[in-house]
């Protein structure tokens, strides 16, 4: 209880005077995450629209592989992305191995599977007629599928945040491909558990509050959107 | 505007859903086209949009000239069976067809206010559409539909699941905004009564064809041939086997009496003998399920019937309510 206790009083202190690593590191964490996401909505939305809307060959399996990749274990990402960027890897001439890139890459493919699957969830779950009855009213495609991920904009701010929950907060991939170098690649999940392994308790729980209040952040968000929609009844 | 269609096929799967050689619809006139289920209805009404998912060959025209995609969606405004809203209030619903056609919010919204007085939904303007009850949300769907004055409104069963009140009143609404515009109406439906209260033109649709189209009075009262009969309920068919009579004779089952007693029938009215079936009560009517000797006949009655299930029963048809009726084409 005590080094509980004092953790958390050492953690308030830390955060509070703005311990300056602790800030670079939680301003890192957000780039290499926020970039992930960046990349996995560019990615997974058209991917995820297309199973959501389309009917074509291969797309119950497109589907299934995105429904399985959300579930897929940070350390296995991180595995095959060290081993591509690996010196003597495919990629390995581009030097990115231990750098804040790869750990964008590394989140990338774990966060993408989580947007497609959630964003074809979330266009599945508005009435099939939609995009039809607003062609109906004279809208042209483009302004039919607009007004379609209007209509869905809840779910697909939540696959978003899904998707952010879900990198922000795994340690495997960004431990693998980033190698926790302070001040380079060091991220709040990984400083975290070096702390904890050196015994620096208040420091470790410093990082996860910092980690959770990230997490409240954008779930606040998300929260707030969803209660400005519900309605009475 | 008018529109119509030449040549229209729509297949899938190698079925042939619909096929219209020609259809026309004038400015300002509203065409029923009344049809059962699986018809071919909601098939012919999207296709007249471009709006549908199987392959169709042949020509919309508008005004008389072939019509591209670009220009039936400025034309046309149509309404599902199922009113599809979108999450947010009454009045945005409303104005989203003027939304969806690049009119400004502010702007949309003004112009689709009076349609919410002309539907009787004003006094809903805030509320949320996910609070609306089945009418209200038809009358939202309609008033979105009329807000961006089309000069083609295709109406597709638009009245299905309401209830008898509210339908009244809403076709009666309709009617009156639809009078103002003058758009050219197609209402595809099954029912006879939306027919007969909206459209001066009904064209009855059997698998894929139009079999008859004329004046909707005509139309309903004299059946092209049996399946056009049982669509208009002319459901009791007498074969000339059981009447003696060169084609077959149908008329509406509420038209035939029993005949009870020895009391003679009315002069001039065909009679067929059949045995009773059952009876049914229908709340002051009765119905009368018989098999005749060519297969069964039904008759609506209001007198009172002795007779019992497994008896042998008289019905009478007077002639004014009998229509000769030819087969199907084959």
């Amino acid at each position: 209880m005590d080094v509980l206790g004092e953790g958390l009083l050492e953690a308030l202190r830390l955060l509070l005077t703005g311990d300056e690593d602790t800030w670079a590191i939680t301003a890192l964490t957000l780039r290499v995450s926020l970039g992930a996401v960046l990349i996995a909505v560019l990615l997974g939305v058209p991917v995820g629209s297309l199973i959501g809307l389309r009917r074509f060959r291969g797309r119950r399996m497109l589907h299934a592989v995105a429904n399985t990749g959300m579930g897929m274990p940070p350390v296995v990402v991180g595995l095959f992305v060290t081993v591509l960027l690996w010196r003597s890897g495919p990629l390995g001439s581009l030097g990115l191995l231990y750098t804040p890139t790869a750990m964008v890459l590394a989140q990338a493919v774990i966060a993408t599977p989580i947007v497609i699957a959630l964003t074809a969830a979330a266009l599945q779950q508005v009435d099939p007629d939609f995009v039809l009855q607003m062609r109906g009213l004279g809208a042209t495609r483009l302004r039919a599928l607009g007004a379609l991920f209007m209509e869905a904009r809840l779910p697909l701010l939540a696959a978003g945040t899904a998707a952010f929950g879900a990198v922000v907060s795994e340690v495997g991939a960004a431990q693998m491909v980033g190698g926790n170098i302070a001040g380079e690649t060091r991220v709040l999940t990984t400083a975290a558990v070096l702390a904890t392994s050196r015994g620096q308790f208040a420091l470790a729980i410093a990082f996860g509050l910092v980690l959770l209040l990230i997490a409240f952040a954008v779930n606040l968000v998300i929260t707030v959107a969803q209660h400005r929609q519900t309605v009475d009844r | 505007m008018s529109i119509g269609c030449r040549e229209l096929v729509v297949a899938a799967g190698g079925r042939v859903l619909v096929a219209v050689p020609a259809l026309d619809v004038a400015a300002g006139e509203t065409l029923a086209v009344l049809g059962s289920n699986g018809a071919g209805k909601s098939t012919l009404l999207r296709a007249l949009a471009h709006l549908g998912s199987a392959a169709q060959s042949g020509t919309v025209v508008l005004d008389g000239h072939a019509a591209t995609t670009a220009e039936l969606r400025r034309a046309v405004a149509a309404v599902l069976q199922r009113p599809v809203l979108q999450r947010t209030s009454v009045i945005d619903n409303a104005a989203a067809g003027l939304r969806l056609r690049g009119v400004r919010r502010r702007e949309a919204r003004r112009r689709a206010e009076p349609w919410l007085d002309a539907l009787g939904i004003a006094h809903l303007a805030t509320r949320h559409a996910r609070t609306l009850s089945g009418g209200e949300a038809q009358r939202v769907a309609l008033a979105r539909a009329l807000a961006v004055r089309p000069r083609v409104l295709l109406l597709d069963e638009p009245f299905t699941g309401l209830d008898a009140t509210t339908r009244a009143d809403l076709l009666a609404d309709l009617r009156a905004a639809v009078d103002r515009q003058q758009p050219a109406v197609l209402l595809v439906t099954h029912d006879r009564q939306e027919a007969r209260s909206l459209a001066q033109r009904t064209a009855l649709l059997v698998d894929g064809e139009v079999r008859q189209i004329g004046r909707t009075a005509d139309v309903l009262d004299a059946p092209a041939d049996l399946e056009c009969a049982a669509l208009l309920g002319f459901t009791t068919q007498l074969p000339p086997a059981l009447t003696g009579r060169e084609t077959t004779l149908v008329a509406r089952p509420e038209h035939c009496s029993p005949l009870v007693g020895s009391a003679p029938p009315p002069p001039g009215s065909v009679v067929v003998d059949g045995v009773l079936r059952r009876l049914v009560p229908l709340g002051g009517a009765i119905r009368l399920d018989v098999d005749t000797a060519t297969g069964p006949a039904t008759a609506v009655t209001t007198t009172d019937i002795t007779a019992t299930p497994g008896t042998t029963i008289q019905l009478a048809i007077p002639r004014e309510h009998l229509r000769e009726c030819a087969p199907p084409p084959p």
